[in-house]
């Protein structure tokens, strides 16, 4: 039998007194309560934000791109900036749940479930904007490659615009395998646990027949472990191929080979901040301390002070390029358009250095990391950040372009570009409270794996090995 | 079992005589070049001869403080399989002592004694009348260069004995208990973030820019030195693999096994892939936008003389390592990891090759004995320094507290 031990000095990753019953306990909670008042206001708001996004939608479709201000030279705005925003958050999820389960980091147990969930529904709001913007939107099955009596007419491969829904679709159905495989056997847990017929045969037909037994665990094992050496690479290539929409032209400020996996870093950046927000609130309104720790939370503080400075080098690594190369055109867009604060669009870039470069350091701190408030305000303002990355990126390589005749006049949104962003967010929180309602937002059986080898309780059991000296510790239990 | 396994490393005979081999060949390489290609009177010859020396100094350095990195991304991680054979990455950082002062003295020598300009083309007068190399004198030029090498190897050495240092604390019982732990993994904490903030500044950043991408001066590219880090650390998870292969097969590190190797051997697949990644991102936007002033760099080395150095760099340090080392039980196979950690190693050597002289020396390729014999010289440098560093402590850091943690540990 394999030895649970962990060392002393490691925080528990879960406190309190907890059987495997407890757990099942305390994560089912929330599913078979009522939901609280506040669930109600919550989710009616952001159906109301999803109905406004609709509408705005509607009249895009109806009236043609026209209803927004992007114009000849600006012709990505908030669309592109917000589908980036989108994707990048959606990278989170994956990370967490494969490249940290590869890397056996446990505590990734506490947050896989709601990052997975958050991660599909961010990748789905995510793949509006490309879909909306594409303008005759009822044409958008002209994307996929099959042979067609228009001619046969075949997308262009050569185009980092097809890659990407590519990209984005074997992104999200793999992610969607993942968590959903994931969830089997916690849905059984809910299943088995029914009170009433309805509930019992939804979540039954939901949880496959799962019974638990040694042989489809091993199966669940296995297919986790394939599922997450899948997804490793997915991790990288869907942002390195969003990257590439831009890396592949020769626009000033997008031309550049650091990119791919600046964009990478920049995305699991802003990913951990949106679980951090999300997981904030979720711990406080379930009362689930004691699965999501204050150990959690300061992990992923310090992956987001990590992807925060990475992201950092490489900002001033293009900036510096931006003189080394003394190109004139690159010059201008990092040193005029960006870097100066009194051109046009100053303000994004420095608001962008604010965000994510600047204020993250304070991670460096123990005592920042383990600030509740600190935590919630900073994963705001990161993702406010990352916004303004993508909005600098797009509009300000754009605005000025090679001919000054061309040069347009101030890019801003009107109000059905806005609508169609916060539509969004209202589907992001639709999807989200249907989740934190109907879905254990912690994975139970991940959890109970953990359970004996980093909970408090256990831990206290393991003193006497932390007294042992290594020689008979590894006569004992080495193998 | 622990009573058949060795704690305290003592260097065999054998291993210092080939290691005393290997610098004498080096030496007689070095001779030999100088005397051949140095003072031959010939400009071209000249540069090749100080271009090899720099692309095997700067190879070398690199791949050992990427030994340092290691310990240090491990520790603020809060890593614990890696304790039973830290002492290994540890004893290959002590080279950075020995190969940073010689990268130094060769780099020093190239901008502020020789002011090779068929090396930098900045030193140069011409440089002062060219358009573009006007501009960027700000950063190239001799004094900057002098005092950011120094300043970038002082510290990586600094801060690398910090780390060691601190490091021996562990062979002490009274490291034991939850107080005396904890302020050492926080003691451990603050170093490494202070090492890898370094790094990022330098090898991640300005070093390579400095030392490699300006030998092109004219030619710029973002992702150059993320890529060089990506090169130099691959070979330095390599080279550790080496070492842990070495002490097993000897009987020491007793509490290292299978386990452990296959982690490291995790780690020399997943930045070979990475190391493709940034390969193929900076290949790719370079030869997709197709602007002349950057393909420049990429032209001869694709069509040219380096074609083949440039199909073989991709062949060792890509194909091979995903095919050969996907397998679980390759990583758990002595033969097999000591096979690959040797390609891999040499691969990166390859590339650095292909970095430096494919800039110094566009109209033909061809590595020569001089490379192999100075490579020898930092090959046996290597084995004789490593094999000191071990001697000198406990194989294994008995008492850290991560120490069972890392016995116990299953991959």
């Amino acid at each position: 039998m394999h030895l649970k031990y962990e060392s002393q000095l490691r925080e528990p990753l879960v406190y309190g007194e907890k059987t495997y019953h407890q757990v099942t306990e305390d994560i089912c909670r929330p599913i078979e309560a009522k939901p609280s008042k506040l669930w109600y206001i919550g989710f009616f708001i952001a159906v109301a934000l999803l109905l406004f996004g609709v509408y705005s939608v509607y009249r895009e479709v109806t009236y043609g791109i026209g209803q927004w201000n992007l114009n000849k030279t600006v012709g990505w705005g908030w669309d592109i900036t917000n589908f980036v925003w989108w994707v990048g958050i959606g990278h989170a999820g994956t990370l967490i749940s494969a490249i940290l389960l590869l890397f056996r980091q446990g505590w990734r147990t506490g947050v896989n479930r709601a990052a997975e969930a958050m991660t599909i529904f961010a990748v789905m709001c995510a793949g509006q904007f490309p879909i909306f913007h594409m303008g005759r939107v009822w044409m958008a099955f002209f994307t996929l490659p099959y042979p067609n009596t228009r001619g046969p007419l075949w997308p262009n491969f050569n185009s980092p615009l097809l890659w990407d829904v590519f990209a984005i679709s074997t992104y999200f159905t793999v992610s969607l395998l993942f968590w959903y495989s994931g969830l089997i056997p916690d849905f059984a847990t809910v299943r088995d646990r029914a009170k009433t017929k309805l509930r019992k045969h939804l979540y039954g037909v939901a949880s496959f027949g799962w019974i638990g037994s040694t042989k489809h665990w091993q199966r669940h094992e296995s297919l986790s472990l394939v599922l997450a050496g899948l997804s490793t690479p997915l991790v990288l290539s869907v942002h390195t191929i969003v990257s590439f929409d831009f890396a592949t032209s020769v626009i000033p400020g997008w031309h550049t080979t650091i990119f791919p996996p600046y964009f990478v870093a920049g995305a699991v950046f802003s990913g951990f901040a949106m679980v951090q927000s999300l997981m904030i609130i979720v711990r406080k309104v379930f009362g689930m301390e004691d699965y999501i720790t204050m150990g959690h939370i300061e992990a992923m503080n310090k992956v987001i002070v990590t992807t925060g400075s990475i992201v950092g080098v490489a900002y001033l690594t293009e900036l510096f390029m931006g003189w080394y190369s003394q190109n004139k055109y690159e010059g201008y867009t990092f040193w005029y358009s960006r870097a100066n604060l009194f051109s046009p669009y100053g303000w994004s870039y420095w608001g962008m250095m604010a965000c994510n470069v600047i204020s993250p350091q304070i991670f460096w701190f123990r005592k920042m990391r383990r600030n509740l408030f600190v935590t919630f305000f900073m994963s705001v303002i990161v993702n406010i950040g990352m916004w303004f990355e993508r909005f600098v990126i797009i509009v300000t390589s754009l605005y000025r372009d090679y001919l000054p005749s061309s040069w347009s006049v101030y890019y801003s949104p009107t109000i059905w570009e806005m609508g169609f962003y916060l539509g969004t967010f209202g589907l992001f929180f639709t999807c989200f409270f249907l989740f934190a309602k109907y879905f254990p937002v912690i994975a139970i059986a991940e959890i109970k794996y953990v359970l004996k080898t980093s909970g408090e309780s256990y831990k206290d059991k393991m003193a006497a090995i932390e007294e042992q000296e290594p020689d008979e510790f590894a006569h004992a239990h080495a193998h | 079992m622990a009573a058949l396994t060795k704690e305290q490393f003592e260097i065999p005979a054998k291993m210092r005589a080939w290691s005393l081999g290997l610098i004498a060949a080096g030496v007689l390489a070095f001779i030999l070049g100088l005397v051949t290609k140095g003072l031959s009177g010939d400009e071209h010859k000249k540069a090749e001869f100080i271009g090899t020396l720099m692309y095997n100094s700067i190879f070398w350095l690199l791949v050992c403080n990427a030994s340092m990195f290691f310990i240090c991304i491990t520790t603020l991680a809060m890593g614990a399989w890696q304790v039973a054979i830290r002492r290994i990455p540890e004893a290959i950082s002590t080279l950075v002592k020995i190969f940073g002062p010689i990268a130094f003295v060769i780099l020093v020598y190239v901008v502020i004694v020789d002011h090779n300009h068929h090396i930098y083309h900045w030193i140069s007068d011409e440089a002062k009348e060219d358009p573009v190399l006007k501009g960027k004198l700000g950063f190239l030029n001799p004094t900057f260069y002098l005092i950011w090498t120094t300043l970038a190897i002082g510290l990586w050495m600094l801060l690398g004995a910090r780390m060691r240092k601190l490091s021996e604390e562990a062979d002490d019982a009274a490291l034991r208990g939850e107080e005396p732990g904890k302020s050492f993994i926080w003691r451990n904490t603050v170093s490494a973030s202070l090492f890898i903030v370094w790094f990022a500044l330098t090898v991640g950043s300005t070093v390579p820019w400095l030392w490699m991408m300006s030998i092109d001066a004219h030619w710029y590219s973002t992702m150059y030195s993320w890529y060089t880090f990506a090169s130099s650390f691959v070979s330095g998870m390599s080279l550790i693999a080496l070492w842990v292969i070495y002490l097993k097969n000897k009987g020491y590190l007793q509490y290292a096994n299978e386990e452990h190797l296959h982690d490291v051997g995790k780690f020399m697949f997943a930045f070979s892939i990475f190391w493709t990644y940034l390969w193929f991102s900076q290949f790719m936007l370079i030869w997709y936008a197709n602007i002349p002033e950057e393909t420049v760099y990429f032209k001869h080395r694709v069509d040219g003389p380096y074609k083949g150095i440039f199909f073989l760099n991709l062949i060792i340090n890509f194909v091979c390592p995903l095919l050969i080392l996907m397998k679980r039980a390759a990583k758990r196979n002595y033969t097999l990891m000591t096979f690959m950690a040797v390609l891999i190693i040499f691969g990166h050597w390859i590339d650095f090759y292909q970095m430096v002289m494919g800039s110094i020396r566009k109209e033909d390729a061809g590595i020569s004995w001089l490379d192999f014999g100075i490579a020898a010289f930092f090959v046996g440098m290597i084995i004789f320094f490593v094999g000191k560093a071990l001697a000198s402590k406990p194989l294994t850091p008995k008492y850290h507290p991560f120490m069972k943690e890392s016995i116990i540990h299953h991959t």
